[in-house]
């Protein structure tokens, strides 16, 4: 038996440490990015979380697209125009090819918008595109969408909208199209590793910008610090989703940077005027004015991020200039208390969730205990997060911190699931709320849209259901050599990246 | 043998069954997974609508009756958030999960075993003390923070070892090292107390007379008979790699089943829930069933029908 042991003996601890040891050297032709999660699915009518997002974006064109200031740019559609103001006509491009070398035609569109429009197909993104009711082949290369009414951010909407190839599709079904993913994008889908990475290979024959890389690999990396380790290592060139810490540590990194865009996202406090604690006006002032949005942004956020007085972002259509809220006065919010008495001692629930950051939770509480309130912090994980904040506003928790983002840059996907009556993430029963948002909702004049979205911003000041906090940061740790500018809408197109020189 | 057999089986499907059971109503007790994937600003009806497309607006009876059905034939459903069947993802995945505690069982019985050897035989010694205080080291750190430690110095400052991911043989081993830390500890202290245990009995002393060397007897005869507890605590051990490599598989991006499981409870994605916990009964309730069998095998004076010899 005793040879058994000899091995260790010998130092097995050495052996553990050898074998291939080779730098990660990461050549050029190939670009490899570092997503949080695997995406959950490459069908781009399936899933749309930011990390599938980030890679079947490059596989498939959209019909619309954004450009990097944010304007809605032709993609697949080369022009639009209005029939009336539930119909509009899409001009198609002719000379796009799916990766097997089909064109992509007029029915292709149509089939994709009657893809995700089918209540059968269970799409997550329904609800951004059901206020389509037919979309209709009407020439060679044109494509009539008509809606249920007025709709002005449908091409806001439009601009989520992959085309897939029809025939394909029905030809060997959902399940097989999701595992192996065939578009018209600038990239093509190469090998999906369960778990560990999807790689994509360069469309050599794409109509547009070509991509700069010959590979893009999409690795999942879970563990945040291990993102960095990645990119220190020169394992990857680009990684998403760090800290303000992480973002100072790769300032002082050699080779590597942090890289920031602020978002569409909106961080805010929504108070629920539905309770009783909540239902005198005062109170609710009171928690604004208790709010200092500033040391919350340069405090916690390290300034990446920007304090908003509206709930909306400059990116989004019904940001207006010039609007001011109320301003933090610890003294007015405390003269405030005073006033209402005992009342104001009632205790109060603040909901959150773990995805939120908790420093910023706990920052808001501190400031509201501050001047004298009595709130208390409520920790569920998402779903119950999210079903308790949806639930009758008698019910729903008395305040909840969330950070929102319709991804489609326009006050309607904020404001209206916000603020009117009839959306379950309201605890408003306010007719003055409601007729802006409706107004602002049919009319495709954007001056009379822009009219309505003020008076609702004032009303928000007014009456304060909420209090805007900032504008969200997103931040990315980037190899120096790549070029790339990150965008409000978190997108990720490889086509508009390059090695610089 | 044979009544021993079937008895045993049927407790283990009885045992599946209750499993199975409890784990379909406890995730549908734990939240819902389309309140996570409906897009913010989503209405009521956009969910219900979700909900209806993914069959979950249906009596929760019928909705068992049906999970019951598919596992009869072997089938766990789709992934209602990735919409690929799931024994496809678990068997993607499961390579992994066990290549990992492989070798980490290698790095804790490599680097724990001879500590805990030396540690007995050579007590009296300085480094004797080094090695206690490396094991206890070992022990007490936090797997995702010397896994951090690990990646720092191995693959950014080093760069010897890859930082993440499977993509080469040599992924595993900063894995394997900061999963087998853990366990080592337990091997070296329980190798420890094995060797110092055999070299108090009188056949050591014996050896000695005869003028065998420490070396020699220790090689010769304790290891051998102290080996024993070492096996029967790998066994253990090997339930502890699985259940540690949840947060090892995180820090490394390892894509085992640990992440997957993780991932899979954060989306609410019951089916991939079930089918991971499933799993993991029937390797236990089936570890347990061998177990017996074995007992019998070792030790003949062990008899599985209950009947005295």
């Amino acid at each position: 038996m005793s040879h058994f042991w000899k091995p260790v003996r010998k130092g097995a601890v050495a052996t553990v440490f050898l074998g291939a040891m080779s730098a990660q050297a990461v050549a050029l032709e190939t670009v490899v990015i570092d997503l949080v999660n695997e995406p959950s699915s490459l069908d781009p009518h399936v899933q749309w979380n930011p990390d599938s997002y980030a890679v079947y974006r490059n596989i498939f064109d959209n019909l619309l697209t954004r450009d990097d200031d944010g304007e809605i740019i032709p993609q697949v559609a080369t022009a639009w125009e209005y029939l009336s103001d539930t119909e509009i006509a899409f001009t198609i491009r002719t000379d796009i090819t799916f990766h097997d070398g089909t064109p992509l035609t007029a029915e292709d569109v149509a089939f994709s918008v009657e893809r995700i429009t089918d209540p059968d197909f269970g799409s997550p993104q329904l609800g951004q595109f059901n206020q389509i009711t037919a979309a209709e082949v009407t020439g060679d290369d044109t494509v009539v969408l008509t809606t249920a009414r007025p709709y002005p951010a449908l091409l806001a909407q439009l601009v989520k909208l992959s085309i897939v190839p029809a025939e394909h599709v029905q030809e060997v079904g959902d399940d097989a199209f999701n595992a192996a993913p065939l578009g018209s994008g600038p990239y093509v889908f190469d090998a999906w590793q369960r778990g560990v990475q999807v790689t994509l290979t360069r469309n050599d024959d794409y109509w547009g910008d070509a991509g700069p890389f010959e590979r893009a690999e999409f690795r999942a990396v879970p563990d945040a610090a291990t993102r960095v380790a990645n990119l220190q290592s020169g394992a990857s060139n680009l990684i998403v989703t760090i800290d303000p810490d992480m973002a100072m540590q790769l300032d002082m990194a050699a080779g590597v940077s942090p890289r920031s865009a602020l978002t569409e996202r909106v961080g805010f406090l929504r108070l629920n005027g539905a309770r009783e604690e909540l239902e005198d006006l005062r109170m609710r002032q009171a928690i604004a004015h208790a709010i200092d949005k500033e040391l919350i942004v340069e405090g916690l956020l390290a300034g990446f991020d920007r304090p908003v007085d509206q709930m909306l972002s400059p990116a989004h259509f019904g940001w207006i200039d010039g609007i001011e809220g109320l301003p933090y006065d610890p003294d007015t919010a405390r003269a405030l208390i005073e006033e209402i008495g005992e009342d104001a001692q009632r205790p109060m629930v603040f909901a959150t969730a773990p995805v939120f950051d908790q420093r910023i939770v706990q920052a808001l509480q501190q400031m509201l205990s501050e001047v004298g309130l009595n709130v208390s912090i409520e920790l569920s994980d998402m779903s119950s997060y999210l079903s308790r904040v949806q639930s009758d506003p008698e019910d729903a928790p008395h305040m909840n911190f969330g950070r929102w983002s319709c991804a489609c840059q326009d006050a309607d996907g904020v404001l209206h699931p916000l603020l009117h009556s009839s959306s379950s993430w309201s605890t408003l029963n306010d007719p003055e709320f409601d007729a802006p948002l409706e107004a602002a909702r049919e009319t495709l004049d954007e001056d009379e849209r822009l009219d309505a979205y003020r008076a609702v911003h004032e009303r928000v000041i007014a009456e304060v259901p909420l209090v805007p906090l900032y504008q969200a940061a997103i931040l990315y740790g980037v190899d120096d050599r790549l070029e790339w500018t990150p965008t409000p809408n978190e997108s990720m197109f490889l086509n508009r990246m390059g090695w610089s020189d | 043998m044979t009544s021993f057999l079937v008895r045993r089986t049927g407790q283990a499907a009885l045992a599946l069954f209750g499993v199975c059971t409890l784990i379909f109503f406890l995730t549908r007790l734990t939240g819902d997974p389309v309140l996570l994937m409906a897009p913010e600003g989503a209405t009521r009806a956009d969910i219900e609508a979700l909900r209806t497309a993914l069959g979950f607006d249906r009596p929760l009876i019928v909705q068992y009756w049906e999970y019951l059905n598919g596992l009869m034939r072997f089938d766990f459903g789709q992934s209602i958030v990735q919409r690929v069947p799931v024994m496809d993802i678990i068997v993607s995945r499961l390579p992994y999960t066990l290549g990992l505690a492989a070798a980490a069982l290698v790095v804790a019985l490599g680097l724990g075993v001879p500590m805990g050897v030396y540690m007995a035989v050579h007590r009296a010694r300085p480094l004797a003390r080094v090695l206690m205080g490396v094991v206890l080291a070992g022990q007490s750190l936090p797997t995702f923070w010397s896994g951090i430690l690990l990646i720092s110095l191995f693959a950014v400052t080093l760069g010897w070892l890859p930082s993440s991911g499977a993509r080469e043989v040599t992924s595993v081993i900063m894995p394997a090292i900061a999963l087998g830390l853990l366990s080592m500890a337990t091997f070296a202290r329980v190798a420890r107390s094995a060797v110092l245990d055999e070299l108090s009995k009188p056949y050591v002393r014996a050896a000695r007379a005869k003028g065998l060397s420490t070396g020699r007897v220790v090689r010769r005869h304790v290891l051998r008979n102290g080996s024993i507890p070492v096996i029967s605590v790998s066994a253990l051990e090997i339930a502890n790699l699985l259940a540690g490599a949840v947060i090892v598989e995180t820090v490394f991006a390892w894509p085992g089943l640990g992440l997957l499981t993780v991932q899979a409870i954060q989306a609410r994605d019951f089916p991939i829930v079930e089918a991971v916990v499933l799993l993991s009964a029937v390797v236990s309730i089936g570890l347990n069933l061998i177990a017996d069998i074995l007992y019998s095998v070792v030790d003949p004076r062990i008899t599985l029908d209950g009947a005295a010899r």
